[in-house]
């Protein structure tokens, strides 16, 4: 069937404002919208920009906004969207050509809440072993690709410019509830202050945005709770 | 530590119900801050002597403030339950599923118990004593 | 760690503030819809005079009842203005003057309401 894509471009270099361009492609029910992208790109208008990479929803490069709401182009399907499509950048970021943004300071909010196993003991012989329930605690959160989507669909990180954002608390979440990890406290401190998790307002954008289904406002809760009550 | 979204965007995108939500909270909370601003001083005009007080209470007694009343009673019921619903979820993060039935149950308890108040409330006006 | 950005600020006041909300929040659900309903709808605000007040106010449990309710719901109220300021006001010099005035405007009114229910 003809879908028709309406999609935002802007190259800050040439154009003075970002301005929406349409295109026609034949594409099946079950295609992707990325599909429609590729092409785009390939046969009608090589100069239209994304990022793509593994397409398989597991490198977290297209997460866009599809028809009004943050997804992944590899994980949306024709028959999901209809035979309009209105595609635009992440909302927050300085976009870096059509929908390509800069997602510097989303990563650097990434890097401050220490996304890393922190354990100064000495290792044991083979591994660090974990009990299968200790380790069910905070498997939702293992999950995340950091594709930006829950962050950039929260209305508070829209407004509040100090907020980390939910995509930060998941992975702060992944290390508070991980028994073998040793930096709950200095974690928890980054995020009880006015950047953490206070700024959240369980709007659930973020989970409904979440391409890998993690339960993103449940995580931000437990980590409040876990703030409030000083530990896990 | 996103850039600065403004309003126009963030209202284009598709959020659910609970964001919705979250936008009614704000907006009925400044609503109820202004009531209860305007009320503040009005109610500090019993320092000037009942004649002052009692002209001033006759302001309210015009259809304008009659209909506000109830836009007022909708702010704050509406502001209190939703309120309470946030609150359990921030406390229940396990109910993180059944988010969507929350926001129509919180909306279900409003109307049950705005529309009779709100009825009343403007039968004066009703039956044109105002 | 050197690479890794310094932590953000911390301090828990944004924590309180947001306890507070809640808790406030609850008790006000309570105090604040009685008093609505009560004056609206038990007494009806085209009875309300200065009369039914001095009545009303005659016992010292309803001054306290005011004035706990107007504590309450002022301080709720200003801390949730407080934070649309943060959130839709860019850091800088005009929030900073809009907080002033904000918190001014808190004290103002706290000490009038106050005022009144005490000297009244």
């Amino acid at each position: 069937m003809r879908v028709r894509f309406d999609i935002k471009r802007y190259d800050p270099e040439k154009d003075e404002a970002p301005y929406f361009q349409n295109y026609e492609v034949e594409l099946g029910e079950t295609d992707r919208v990325l599909d429609g992208l590729n092409e785009i790109r390939w046969r009608q208008d090589g100069t239209l920009t994304f990022r793509r990479s593994c397409e398989h929803g597991i490198c977290g490069s297209d997460a866009m906004r599809i028809n009004g709401r943050n997804r992944l182009a590899c994980k949306t399907l024709i028959r999901e969207v209809g035979r309009r499509v209105r595609i635009e950048p992440l909302l927050g970021f300085p976009v870096v050509r059509d929908l390509v943004v800069d997602q510097q300071r989303f990563f650097q909010d990434y890097r401050s809440v220490l996304p890393f196993l922190v354990n100064d003991d000495p290792p044991p012989p083979r591994e660090r072993l974990q009990s299968p329930e200790a380790r069910r605690r905070f498997d939702d959160t293992t999950k995340c690709i950091l594709c930006a989507a829950c962050t950039t669909a929260c209305p508070s990180a829209w407004g509040n410019d100090s907020f980390l954002g939910p995509a930060a608390i998941v992975q702060a979440h992944r290390f508070i509830f991980d028994t073998r990890d040793h930096a709950t406290v200095e974690r928890l401190a980054r995020l009880a202050g006015r950047c953490g998790v206070w700024a959240c307002r369980t709007a659930y954008n973020c989970t409904m945005a979440c391409p890998r289904e993690i339960q993103v406002t449940r995580a931000i809760a437990e980590v409040k709770r876990a703030a409030l009550l000083g530990g896990p | 530590m996103l850039e600065r979204t403004s309003f126009r965007e963030g209202l284009r995108y598709r959020g659910g119900s609970s964001m919705w939500a979250w936008m009614l909270h704000r907006i009925t909370g400044l609503g109820v801050l202004l009531f209860l601003s305007i009320h503040i001083l009005e109610t500090f005009t019993l320092s000037f002597g009942p004649d002052f007080y009692n002209n001033t209470m006759e302001l309210y007694n015009t259809i304008f403030f009659r209909v506000a009343e109830i836009g007022l009673l909708f702010a704050v019921l509406y502001h209190a339950i939703n309120g309470i619903r946030i609150t359990i979820q921030d406390f229940w993060p396990a109910l993180w599923r059944y988010e969507r039935a929350l926001v129509w149950a919180g909306f279900v308890i409003l109307i049950f118990v705005f529309i009779p108040l709100a009825v009343w409330g403007l039968l004066p006006v009703f039956r044109g004593e105002l | 760690m050197a690479s890794y950005p310094p932590a953000p600020p911390t301090g828990r006041f944004e924590m309180y503030s947001w306890l507070f909300m809640r808790v406030s929040g609850i008790v006000l659900l309570v105090m604040a819809v009685f008093h609505l309903l009560l004056m609206h709808y038990g007494i009806g605000v085209e009875q309300l005079n200065y009369q039914v007040v001095a009545t009303r106010w005659g016992s010292p449990w309803w001054r306290l009842y005011d004035f706990f309710l107007l504590l309450l719901a002022l301080t709720h109220g200003m801390n949730g203005a407080r934070i649309l300021m943060d959130e839709y006001l860019r850091a800088g010099g005009w929030r900073l003057v809009l907080k002033i005035v904000l918190s001014l405007l808190y004290l103002l009114l706290l000490v009038m309401g106050a005022w009144v229910i005490v000297t009244f």
